[in-house]
Order: C-alpha cells, then structure tokens, then sequence
C-alpha cells in the first residue's frame, strides 16, 4: 500500500520540534538524567565515602556493603514487580520476619522452638509454600473485591506479623541445623553464598522482567490496565502471579535472614519495608506503575547500604542512623515527584 | 432503504448480494458484495437501562461504514459487544457467514476483529515495538519461559510504521517522548499490521490535531482499498461524509436509518441523529415482511 502523505515523508507526522531543541530537549535530558541518577548518587556515595573516611576504602568493607544489602536488595526485586505492575505491597517485610521466625520455630533445637527438628529443606518447601498463600490472599482481596492494594496489604502487614508471634510466642530462637545456614556459611572469596545468590536473583528477574511475555504484560498493565485488558492481555493472572511472586521472594528472605542471624526474633526485619522502598524508588521505580527498571534498584540498595556502612564506621549515634533513613525516603519520594514532573 | 431484518426464511440469503442487499447494490456499490459482518437483533440492557434495542445492519467486504447517533445512543456499547469486551442479551453476530459469540477481546481478534480504541490504545510508558504487540508478543519457549522474540518484533514495527507512513526517530522510543500524531499512528499501526477482517475505529481522530486526523483518514481510506473493512465511529460528520460508503444511525439503541453517502445529505443525518427526521424502522413488529 503506497499513501501519499506529504512530500517529505521525514516531517511527516512531527507535530512538535525535532528532538534535541529548546526546551522539548532540555526536559528530554532532564528525564534521562532523573532516570538514571541512581548510579550518578551511588557512585558519588562510594567515591565521598572512601576518600573521606578512614577504613571505608577497602575489601572487606564493599563485601560488607554487598552482605548487607542482601536483604533489601532481594525484598527489592519484590516490591518493584509489584510497584511495576501499578499495585504496591506493604507485606514483604512482615512476610520475611514470618517466614524466617516459623521456619526457626520447626527447625530449631531451641528449647522455645517447637520441637518438631524438622528437616531444613522440608521447612524450607513449609514457608515457601505459606509466602506463596499470603501472596493469593492479597492478590484475591485486590483483584476480586477490589480493594486497594495499599490497604490490602498494609492488613497482611500487621497480621502476618502477628500470625508468627502468635503461633510461635513471640520468643528469641536460635539453633539451626547446619544445611539451614549453609547460604550463609559457605563462602567464595571470603563472600558469602547469599551474595552470589542475590545477584543470581537479579540477573534471572531482570531477565524475567524484560524479556519473557510475563514481564512485559507486567509493564503493560501498570501502564495502562485498560489497554491491557482491551488487547486480551488476562490482567488479573498477571496480577495474581506478581503477588505471589512478591510473597515467595520475601518468604526466601526470610530464609537468608535466619540463617545470618542462627536464628529469629519477634521483632526482626522492622523498618525494612521502608529501606526497600526507598531503595526501590531512588533505583528509579515510579510510585504510579509501569516505571522502572531492576538493575535501577539493585543500585539502590547499595546506596543505602553504603551510607549505614559509613554511619557504622564513623560510629555515629544509632538516633543519626534514623534521621538518615527518614531523609533518604523523603530524597526517594522528591526524585519520584520530579521524574512525574518532566513527563 | 432496506436493512437486513429477517422476515423471510433464512434459506433463500446464503449467496451475498441477495434480494434484501438489492437495493443497496443497485446502486453501484464500493464494495464486492459479500457480507463480512452480518447483526441481527442485537440487544444489550444494563439493569433497567437499555443500550441496545433489536440492532441489525451489515457490513460488505471492503465496505466503509460509520456508526454515529448522538452521546447514549448505543455506539460504545455496540462496539464492545463487536469486539467482544462483552456478549450481547439477545440477537446474533455472524462474521463471514458464520455465527460467533465471543467471550473475549482475544476471540474476537483471533476472527480478524481489529479495534482501535480512542484513548485507551497505547502505553505511554513502553516503546512503538511493546505497543504494536501488545497481547500478541513473539514469543519462543525456553525452560518453560515464553521469552520475547525482540528482534523480530522491532523489524516488523519498523515496516508497519513505514507503511503508516509516519516517521519516528527510533521504534524504540517510549511513546511519552512522541507526540500525538505519532502515538496514534503506532495505535493505527495495529489495525495495518492485524487487521484481516473488519476494523473497528472508535473516534480514532478525537485527540488528534487537523493534519494527523488528515493522514488517519488516507490511511483509512488505504485500508479499505485492500481486503479489510472498515467500521468508524465518529462525532464529526464532515469526516465521515469524506471517508466512508455507507451510514448507520443510531438513536435510543435502535437503527433509524442506513444511508449510502452518496444518497443522503448531511442534514439528513443530523435529522436522524436528533430525531427530527423519524424513520419506520424501528423493529419486526412494524415489518411489514417481505
């Protein structure tokens, strides 16, 4: 089919200046630069740090940053398929403290535990399984009745939580089979096996996310669920399958977070919903859906890893530590208010 | 004018262009004759409300035909039923002779029903590629995983947007950096790349400005000229009076008139619209049979 447009088919259509010129480019570049400024802060965290404070600049210090991500970083790849996909969920952190408490309290020789010395692995398929149920629970409250996400799962957040403590009663445990800790106990390098893991993680769901069928449909429906639905795509099993996957990522972080610590606590893993979620927003995932990218969080999590680094070595007050968190979520919320800005 | 309504036993209409196309055909028509999309008594009531009352018309092969009536006169819910966002009470579709009921969008796409949608068709936050392929992605199997067919993908958007017409720096750009003439392009693109059947085009030139809604209606135009037919909604008569064969009006859910465009006026329509011309089509009952 030949159409007969214009003479110059090149201007055809270019309803506004080219690219590149006055202030269409300028706000142009501005997107480019507050999508991707993750990296430009990171990399300005890291260098500051090493030249300014004594003890950051060495190996055993970035390992540390890399083992201290872990936990954010991972709960991270949760929360962005979830944020991605247009939703948000509040549950990761207390379905992380749920699995590793329950899974402590079946396999521990604690005399608070519940005896039973299950089989690591067995508790392992245990709590995988239950993440997996919180995740169908949420996404039944969202998907069939409506309700949104944020309230959904700022529920499950407090009853997941309460479920542990309750079953469990809410004592410290420790004593964990060896195979348990095996993530954190064989090292590479002097590195542990979680870190080499996580970052197994990011290279499969980053894959995942951008280039199978389900990761697109995932960017599609957080864009325009409308459109999504109009071309066929079956919204509510893409959405049932990114709860779930949320649930069971913060379910096998719960596994890695027992095995660090030997054990569990009623009050593990509090604050860390909002550490993930400013990582995840500062890494450049946006609040309104459809945004963002996982590599982009992964250097979130470092930022934030690297500046408890250097309140920690610096040794600066536990209450500096707090305001430090309190200000980078307001930094992650600012960028994200910006990046709406110059669409 | 005759719209095709059953009074007669159905054996005698198989071979297109039978006795009650007759009058139409008489007059030279665009098309070749043969019936793509055949409505029958379409009915849809939402609670107490009704949308649809008893609808039936038909669409010719390489036929355009614009659907207007006034705002709540039944377009939108018509053309959901077509494209099978949702199924209709009463009454039958029969898509190149045979009957379908489609429970889907996907099932009416996978019969060769394109529909263009006025502001709901793209992702401003994914590329041309992601947005000409949406729910219809290239996929081959790995390990279980349907992962995308990238290259491919990006190719065949490069030629649809050629023949569209309507240049871009990169396919791979996301829609938010294009402008609106562009966005519906890629959105048009869909109907030029899938579109084997009939397209369905809901206001395709609402948002646009006087030169993109310009380039929609060529292309349109276009399209028709080869296999597929064409079915638009649209509020703006002028543009339908430029485009299409053939009118179908819509008033409180029934069929008031079908018009060939070269017989009719625009006054005449705009009576139809708003009632002040009443036509006796309203239904069986006042069918005086053939």
């Amino acid at each position: 089919m030949t159409l007969e447009i214009s003479p110059a088919p090149a201007t055809a259509g270019a309803g506004l200046p080219a690219a590149g010129t006055g202030r269409a480019g300028l706000k142009r570049a501005a997107r480019r630069l507050l999508d991707n400024i993750v990296w430009l802060i990171l990399v300005l965290c890291v260098v500051v740090f090493s030249l300014t404070i004594t003890g950051f600049f060495s190996w055993e210090n970035y390992v540390n940053i890399l083992y201290q991500s872990v936990f954010i970083a991972i709960l991270g790849i949760a929360e962005a398929f979830v944020l991605i996909s247009g939703n948000m969920d509040l549950s990761v952190e207390s379905v992380a403290a749920f699995s590793a408490i329950i899974s402590v309290w079946l396999c521990a020789a604690s005399p608070y535990a519940s005896g039973l010395h299950m089989n690591t692995w067995a508790a392992l398929a245990i709590i995988l399984a239950l993440g997996a149920c919180v995740g169908a629970f949420n996404a039944f409250f969202v998907l069939r009745l409506k309700v949104d996400s944020f309230l959904v799962t700022l529920s499950t957040y407090i009853v997941v939580r309460g479920l542990a403590v309750l079953i469990t009663g809410g004592m410290g445990m420790n004593g964990l089979p060896a195979a348990f800790r095996l993530v954190d106990t064989v090292k590479v390098l002097r590195i542990p096996l979680m870190v080499f893991l996580m970052v197994a993680f990011y290279v499969f769901f980053s894959f995942f996310l951008r280039g199978t069928r389900f990761g697109r449909h995932v960017y599609v429906i957080g864009g325009n669920k409308a459109a999504a639905y109009n071309f066929g795509i079956s919204v509510d099993r893409v959405l049932l399958g990114v709860f779930v996957l949320s649930s069971v990522i913060a379910a096998v972080t719960g596994w890695f977070m027992a095995a660090r610590t030997n054990g569990a606590t009623a009050g593990m893993a509090t604050g860390f919903l909002f550490e993930v979620l400013a990582a995840v927003v500062i890494g450049g995932v946006s609040l309104q859906g459809g945004m963002g990218s996982l590599i982009g969080v992964f250097a979130g999590a470092l930022i934030l890893s690297s500046i408890h680094s250097a309140l920690n070595i610096t040794a600066a007050s536990p209450f500096l530590t707090e305001v430090m968190r309190g200000l980078l979520i307001l930094v992650a919320v600012v960028l994200d208010a910006l990046r709406r800005m110059f669409r | 004018m005759r719209i095709a309504r059953s009074g007669s036993p159905r054996p005698g209409r198989r071979t297109p262009g039978n006795a009650e196309s007759g009058a139409s055909r008489a007059a030279g028509p665009a098309h070749s004759g043969k019936v793509i999309l055949k409505l029958e008594d379409v009915s849809k009531s939402f609670g107490s409300v009704v949308a649809l009352d008893g609808v039936s018309f038909e669409v010719f092969e390489n036929e355009k035909v614009a659907l207007v009536g006034d705002n709540g006169a039944g377009k939108s819910t018509l053309i959901k039923i077509i494209s099978g966002n949702f199924p209709p009470d009463r009454g039958t579709i029969c898509l190149d002779g045979k009957k379908v009921s489609f429970r889907s969008p996907v099932d009416a796409r996978r019969a060769g029903i394109e529909t263009v949608y006025q502001d709901l068709s793209v992702c401003n936050n994914l590329d041309s590629i992601s947005n000409l392929f949406i729910g219809r992605e290239l996929t081959r199997s790995l390990l279980g995983l349907q992962v995308l067919r990238g290259r491919q993908m990006e190719e065949t958007t490069n030629a649809v947007l050629r023949k569209v017409g309507i240049s871009m720096p990169s396919s791979r750009d996301r829609m938010e950096y294009l402008s609106g003439g562009q966005r519906q392009a890629v959105a048009l693109g869909r109907f030029v790349a899938w579109g084997k059947r009939l397209v369905l085009l809901d206001e395709p030139t609402a948002a646009l400005g006087v030169r993109e809604t310009r380039q929609v209606l060529t292309l349109i135009e276009a399209t028709a000229r080869e296999r597929t037919s064409i079915l638009l909604i649209s509020h703006n008569l002028l543009q339908v009076f430029e485009v299409v064969d053939r009118i179908v009006v819509l008033r409180h859910g029934k069929v008031v008139g079908v018009r060939e465009k070269k017989k009719t006026t625009p006054d005449e329509i705009v009576g139809m619209i708003t009632g002040a011309i009443f036509i006796k089509a309203r239904g069986r009952k006042e069918d005086p049979g053939t």
